[in-house]
């Protein structure tokens, strides 16, 4: 089996990260995900809070209101001190993805659309959470809530069921369906936003922020088709918008560099004011393999982790 | 090149259609969906919005093909002129230049003549050209003259100047047909230089040109808005004032223009001399009539002209007339004289007449004076026995051009030596008892009884006739008349250069009751006139009409006569001239004899009044009527002048090869578009 092979000692080494594209062909999102996630290391992430576990964490001094079974009386015998242990919270935590099934995000110059790279990102993170018996949901959106899966240890196979028969139909807009989303997310959790973020910077940032505020850690995937990135378009034409059907004439070569400029301030702009109100932001080109953005991810969430 | 169905040219719209495509489809083929346009807006623009074409041979292509196949389908042939102008070849150019008086208006026969000096100049080194001056005839000035000698042809126009005729294009046409029938060169052509008046044209006049003839019509119509009043006639009433015999003239003006003619004058001359003149107004498009005080008849052929100002066109504002007192009709009556004479009826219905009047003089058959036999126009030998000497002196009258008119009683008796009668005197008939004769059986045609021709104008059968001469006509004689029984009752005879009417009754009331009859008088009239030739004197006559010798004069004088053109030309038109002299000025031509160069007769000529209609016609109507009628292209076809039918449809094949080519186009469009779309 070739998606096994990426594991295999003997494959070459850059077989190791798959092609989207090929992954896109396979179509059974559970297979792929199954795929892409088996490559990493099993269910070994912590949670983020501390919680009833066995795993010790660190003694802390007693407060009045804290749980007087958690007092360890050792600690006390030996120091006359009220110190109450704490222990790491284990993953029984909500995780959702949020995914933007705009317009504008049924566009792909590679044989894959934004869209389809997002829904086996979906899957493959959904899986992984899964695999930690974490309870996994799924929102899509557009300019409303088009779907909507809530968090549960049982909803993956409806997460897949309702990611493969996603179809983009009308103009996107964040700031709407996030803010009613904001305050459904009541129980803290990790959210996952993906979108192609055509949007204002400010207004990205105005919009997705308030996922944060119930205490959830958020993290924003941008995802990008190279020919956004690139605007490798060679002969001029008329450009027609895929949201609003407006047409402009354009002669690609003479814009380019401006092209190219404005959109990596975009991106530098995002990126920057994500860091600032400390939300995860990840660029994914829909031309580099998924097992790449999954791995560079989680890499980082590692380290964070570990700083905490 | 002319087309079948022109109306194809409509399609030549779709040629919109590649164009469109060339604009809009290729523009729509090359949209490009783009995620959003939220940066390609915040470029500073430097877009194409200007739609262009993308493809410019493939449009020429695309809109040759179409408009070859437009062109195919509206069916384009060669006329036979325009082969001949594609093959080159010589050409016959006729100039038809009109020079009717109405020419002589304004700038008009300036301009004819610098049209036809222009299409003279156009003659090419193998042409040749022909001059036909044409008013109400038409002149050959200059037949089929090579090109090479241009000037001749220059001159003959030069030469030319406005007559007095009016326009007629029949007589023109024939003669430029006849010197294109008999050229051998390939192209025929007729320059038509006229003012187009529509009266100069009738419509179908048999003028036909030959074959593949081009008629080049030059009209110089400006100016037809102006005034222009005419003299068309004058009526002369004669009357008599204290034995002076008098004439009132009273003239006809006609106003053919739009406008109207205000404080203009009339005058009448006589003899050169206006004696009055009148105020004229005569509104647009009518006429009005203007009598002079009458006038006393001083001689023989007076000279009259109404005259009226000066308008656009001058030449007919002049109107002449001649005018002689009127002469009687001099009648000799042979009768038997005393008191049972019977020309009593006679006598008084001779009495009676104004126009012409007769003067009757009664003489016995013994006593007839040479003196009243040379002066008589006309005998009348009233039932009595003619002597074998008088018989033969009546002969030689009649033979010198007399009238005899023989009235057979009871007692007329002709000696049977001299052949004059026009039938043989028998047995009277007695018809006294039982039903009375009647006449019938009458030739209307003849003079005598062609006022009796319309029903109700003299009923000859009331006339009870109780006995008349058989009679029985010789050679050479015409019954008139005819009695119920069949018998001849009134026979001509010419004799000479006279003429013998024989009655077989009285003319009295011995054997009938004629002449209590109302048709009496006139037909004593009518047979007097007819035998004495008497023939009321025009006062005018128009140009285009002849003049012979016999004009005015009495025939012995007409021997030898020499005629006084108004323009000062002397013609003589008797036997060392010419037979006849056709009017072609306006004025007086003066006759005289060539011995005595006396005046023997003054005629007045005047121009056709109907040309002063300056009425314009479409010269197509002309172009159209001359073109040969279809047969006659087929009879011309012997001659090699039409195209035969393979040559027809040669000339009308070109739609085939342009539908050919027009598809060939297509097909390498479709090559060239499937290329640039792998492309």
């Amino acid at each position: 089996m070739s998606l096994m092979a990426s594991h295999s000692p003997s494959a070459i080494p850059g077989a190791r990260f798959m092609d989207p594209v090929v992954l896109a062909r396979i179509g059974n999102l559970s297979l792929v995900s199954r795929a892409v996630v088996d490559g990493f290391i099993n269910g070994l992430h912590k949670a983020p809070y501390f919680g009833a576990s066995v795993d010790f964490a660190e003694h802390r001094g007693y407060v009045p209101g804290d749980d007087i079974r958690r007092v360890d009386w050792r600690l006390w015998a030996r120091t006359d001190r009220y110190y109450v242990k704490e222990y790491e919270a284990e993953s029984n935590m909500n995780f959702s993805v949020l995914l933007d099934v705009s317009k504008s995000m049924d566009y792909g110059s590679i044989g894959i659309t934004k869209l389809d790279y997002a829904r086996v990102l979906t899957a493959c993170l959904t899986s992984l959470v899964h695999h930690q018996r974490d309870r996994v949901g799924f929102v899509a959106f557009d300019n409303d809530v088009v779907e909507h899966v809530p968090p549960s240890a049982k909803h993956m196979e409806t997460v897949l069921h309702v990611l493969d028969r996603l179809k983009p139909g009308r103009p996107g807009s964040l700031r709407g369906p996030l803010h009613k989303l904001a305050e459904h997310f009541g129980r803290r959790g990790v959210l996952v936003v993906i979108s192609d973020f055509y949007e204002d910077p400010e207004t990205v940032v105005d919009a997705v922020t308030p996922l944060r505020f119930r205490g959830n850690d958020l993290i924003v995937f941008h995802v990008l088709d190279p020919a956004e990135l690139d605007f490798g378009f060679s002969s001029a034409s008329a450009f027609e918008d895929l949201e609003s059907g407006e047409q402009i004439p354009v002669v690609p070569d003479t814009m380019r560099r401006e092209y190219k400029k404005l959109v990596q301030a975009h991106v530098d702009a995002l990126q920057q004011r994500f860091s600032e109100v400390r939300v995860d932001y990840t660029l994914l080109d829909t031309s580099k393999p998924l097992d790449f953005a999954l791995f560079q991810y989680l890499s980082s969430r590692e380290k964070k982790l570990r700083l905490r | 090149m002319s087309f079948l169905a022109p109306l194809f040219f409509a399609a030549l719209a779709a040629l919109a259609i590649p164009v469109l495509i060339h604009l809009i489809q290729r523009e729509k083929k090359q949209v490009v969906r783009f995620p959003s346009l939220m940066f390609i807006q915040r470029v500073p623009y430097k877009s194409v919005r200007r739609r262009r074409i993308h493809n410019w041979f493939l449009l020429i292509v695309r809109l040759t093909a179409l408009a070859l196949i437009v062109l195919a389908f509206s069916r384009p042939f060669f006329e036979r002129d325009d082969l001949d102008l594609a093959t080159g070849g010589a050409r016959e150019v006729v100039v038809l230049l009109d020079q009717s008086y109405s020419l002589a208006m304004g700038d008009r026969w300036e301009r004819a003549r610098a049209a036809a000096s222009d299409a003279i100049d156009g003659l090419g080194p193998d042409d040749r050209g022909s001059v036909v001056l044409f008013s109400s005839g038409a002149e050959i000035a200059m037949r089929s003259t090579a090109a090479g000698e241009r000037e001749r042809l220059r001159a003959a126009v030069a030469a030319a100047r406005p007559t007095a005729g009016a326009t007629r294009y029949a007589p023109a046409l024939k003669v430029a047909g006849s010197i294109l029938a008999e050229s051998s060169l390939p192209r025929r052509e007729v320059v038509l230089v006229s003012d187009f008046q529509r009266t100069g044209w009738r419509g179908e006049e048999g003028a036909r040109l030959p074959e593949g003839t081009t008629v080049r019509p030059v009209a110089l119509t400006s100016g037809a808005d102006l005034a222009n009043a005419s003299v068309t006639a004058v009526s002369l009433a004669r009357s008599t004032f204290s034995n002076q015999e008098r004439v009132a003239v009273t003239a006809v003006v006609v106003n053919r223009s739009t406008r109207s003619l205000r404080g203009g004058r009339i005058a009448l001359e006589i003899g050169g001399r206006p004696i009055q003149t009148e105020p004229l107004e005569v509104e647009a498009n009518s006429s009005t009539s203007v009598t002079f005080d009458p006038v006393t008849l001083a001689g023989p052929f007076m000279r009259g002209t109404v005259r009226t100002g000066d308008d656009a066109l001058p030449t007919d504002n002049v109107f002449h007339f001649v005018v002689s007192p009127a002469q009687p009709v001099r009648v000799l009556v042979i009768d038997r004289g005393g008191t049972g004479g019977g020309a009593l009826y006679l006598m008084r219905a001779l009495a009676i007449g104004d126009a012409p009047r007769f003067e009757a003089a009664v003489r016995q058959p013994d006593a007839v004076p040479d003196e009243d036999l040379r002066r008589a126009s006309a005998v009348i030998v009233n039932d009595v026995a003619v002597p074998a000497a008088l018989g033969r002196r009546l002969l030689r009258f009649v033979e010198a051009g007399g009238g005899l008119f023989v009235a057979a009683g009871s007692r007329a008796t002709w000696a049977g030596d001299v052949d004059l009668l026009p039938a043989a005197l028998e047995a009277p008939v007695d018809r006294t008892r039982g039903e009375a004769a009647r006449v019938g059986a009458l030739e209307f045609a003849h003079p005598v009884f062609e006022p009796f021709r319309t029903p109700r104008s003299g009923d000859f059968a009331a006339a009870r006739i109780y006995g008349y001469r058989n009679v029985k006509p010789g050679m050479g004689t015409e019954v008139l008349a005819r009695f119920d029984g069949g018998a001849p009752a009134l026979v001509e005879r010419r004799v000479g250069a006279g003429r013998v009417l024989l009655w077989a009754s009285t003319l009295d009331l011995a054997w009938s009751d004629f002449p209590l009859k109302p048709v009496y008088l006139p037909f004593v009239h009518q047979a007097v006139r007819h035998l004495a030739a008497y023939a009321e004197p025009a006062p005018w006559l128009t140009v285009g009409q002849v003049l012979d010798a016999s004009s005015g004069t009495a025939p012995a004088q007409a021997a030898s006569t020499v005629v006084l053109t108004p323009s000062g030309r002397r013609v003589g038109i008797d036997e060392e001239g010419a037979d006849v002299l056709e009017l072609t000025e306006q004025g007086f031509y003066e006759l005289r004899s060539r011995t005595g160069d006396t005046v023997t007769a003054v005629v007045a000529s005047n121009v056709d009044t109907t040309e002063s209609d300056l009425t314009p016609m479409d010269p197509k109507e002309i172009v159209v009527a001359t073109a040969p009628a279809p047969g006659e292209g087929r009879q011309a076809g012997a001659a090699g002048q039409t195209l035969t039918p393979e040559a027809q449809e040669r000339s009308q094949r070109l739609w085939w090869y342009l539908l050919c080519i027009g598809i060939l186009l297509l097909g390498a469009d479709t090559l060239i578009s499937n290329r640039l779309s792998k492309t």
